[in-house]
C-alpha cells in the first residue's frame, strides 16, 4: 500500500508541482492558537476547485458533467497559524474512469517540507443522474498535459 | 460498506447552517470535518470533563479523513454517531458517522485521531483518568457487527 502510504512522509515543495499561496485569516485560528484542523481541509479544497476551474475549465454552474468531492483525508505534521501565508500544493496521484486522486500538501511560509499532507479525490458525476461518469476527454487531456 | 446507526454507540444531533450549502445546494465536504470536531470535543467536554479554555491536557488532531457517501443540505437535521476503534495511552482514534435524521445509513464516514499532549509543552501524554472513562464507553472491537444494543 505504498499509495496510501505517501501522506505519512512530509514531502518537500518539488513534490508537488501546482501550488497557490493562501492568505491565512484571524479566524483561521482555534483557541488552542494554530489553524484548526478544520482550516487545513479549506485550504486543500481550495488549490483542487482553483486547479479543478482556472486550469480544467469546469463550469460547475452550467457543464453537464462536474466534479465533487468523495474523499478528503489529512495528516497533521507541524502547526500553522495565522498571520502567515501558507503554500497549498497538489499534484496527481491517479486519473481513473471517473474519479482523481489528488495528493495535496500544506507549507509554512518560508518552509520547505509540508506541514500537512493529505489526499483528495474528486469524482465526476453527470448533473441529471448525480451518477459517476467518465471524466470529459477535455479535462482528462489538460490533466495528462498538466500532470504527464 | 454501508453504515448504519447500529454502528454507532452514542449520537449528537447537528443542526445543519445557511452558510453550510456551497455552490452545488449541499453542505460542503469541509463542513463534515467541522461537524466531527464538534461532536467529539463535546463529548469530551460533557462526558470526560475536557475544559477547552482551562484543561492542562489537551487533544489535537494528527490525521482525519472522510468519504461522503450521500448529499445533505441546509436546512437538514443531522446525528453524528460517534464510537471508538482505538484507545491508547495518549491517543484515541474516533469514528464518525453523519446521518440525516431519520435515515438509518450514514451520509458521510469519517475518522478523527486525538493525542493528547501536555497545554503548554505540546509533548503527549497520558490522557486524564476521566476522559479514558468516558472514552471507554464507545470502545468497540473491530469486526463487531453488533456493537450497539440492537
Amino acid at each position: 500500500m505504498a499509495e496510501a502510504d505517501v501522506e505519512h512522509v512530509p514531502g518537500t515543495r518539488a513534490a508537488y508541482p501546482y501550488s497557490v499561496d493562501f492568505a491565512t485569516r484571524w479566524g483561521d485560528n482555534d483557541m488552542l492558537g494554530h489553524l484548526n484542523n478544520v482550516v487545513y481541509h479549506r485550504v486543500f479544497e481550495d488549490v483542487v476547485t482553483r486547479l479543478t476551474k482556472f486550469d480544467l475549465g469546469v463550469d460547475w454552474v452550467n457543464d453537464a458533467v462536474y466534479p465533487v468531492a468523495i474523499e478528503s483525508q489529512c495528516r497533521f505534521h507541524h502547526e500553522l497559524s495565522w498571520p502567515e501565508t501558507v503554500t497549498a500544493a497538489l499534484r496527481i496521484g491517479r486519473i481513473g474512469r471517473s474519479s482523481v486522486l489528488y495528493h495535496v500538501a500544506l507549507f509554512g511560509e518560508g518552509k520547505e517540507t509540508a506541514a500537512a499532507s493529505g489526499r483528495f479525490v474528486h469524482v465526476y458525476i453527470d448533473r441529471a443522474g448525480k451518477r459517476p461518469t467518465d471524466i470529459p476527454p477535455a479535462i482528462r487531456a489538460k490533466l495528462e498535459t498538466l500532470f504527464g | 460498506m454501508t453504515e448504519t446507526r447500529r454502528d454507532y454507540l452514542h449520537f449528537r444531533p447537528i443542526q445543519t447552517r445557511w452558510n453550510d450549502n456551497d455552490l452545488y445546494g449541499h453542505v460542503n465536504n469541509v463542513v463534515y470535518y467541522s461537524y466531527v470536531d464538534t461532536a467529539v470535543n463535546l463529548y469530551l467536554v460533557d462526558e470526560g470533563g475536557l475544559d477547552p479554555q482551562s484543561s492542562e491536557v489537551i487533544g489535537i488532531c494528527p490525521e482525519s479523513h472522510c468519504n461522503f457517501h450521500k448529499a445533505v443540505a441546509y436546512p437538514d437535521r443531522l446525528d453524528a454517531g460517534l464510537r471508538v476503534a482505538h484507545l491508547g495511552n495518549s491517543s484515541v482514534r474516533y469514528e464518525i458517522g453523519i446521518f440525516l435524521e431519520g435515515d438509518d445509513t450514514a451520509a458521510a464516514t469519517a475518522y478523527f485521531v486525538h493525542v493528547f499532549v501536555d497545554r503548554a509543552t505540546h509533548r503527549p501524554t497520558q490522557m486524564p483518568a476521566t476522559i479514558r472513562a468516558a472514552l471507554e464507553k464507545l470502545l468497540v472491537v473491530p469486526g463487531d457487527g453488533d456493537k450497539a444494543d440492537g
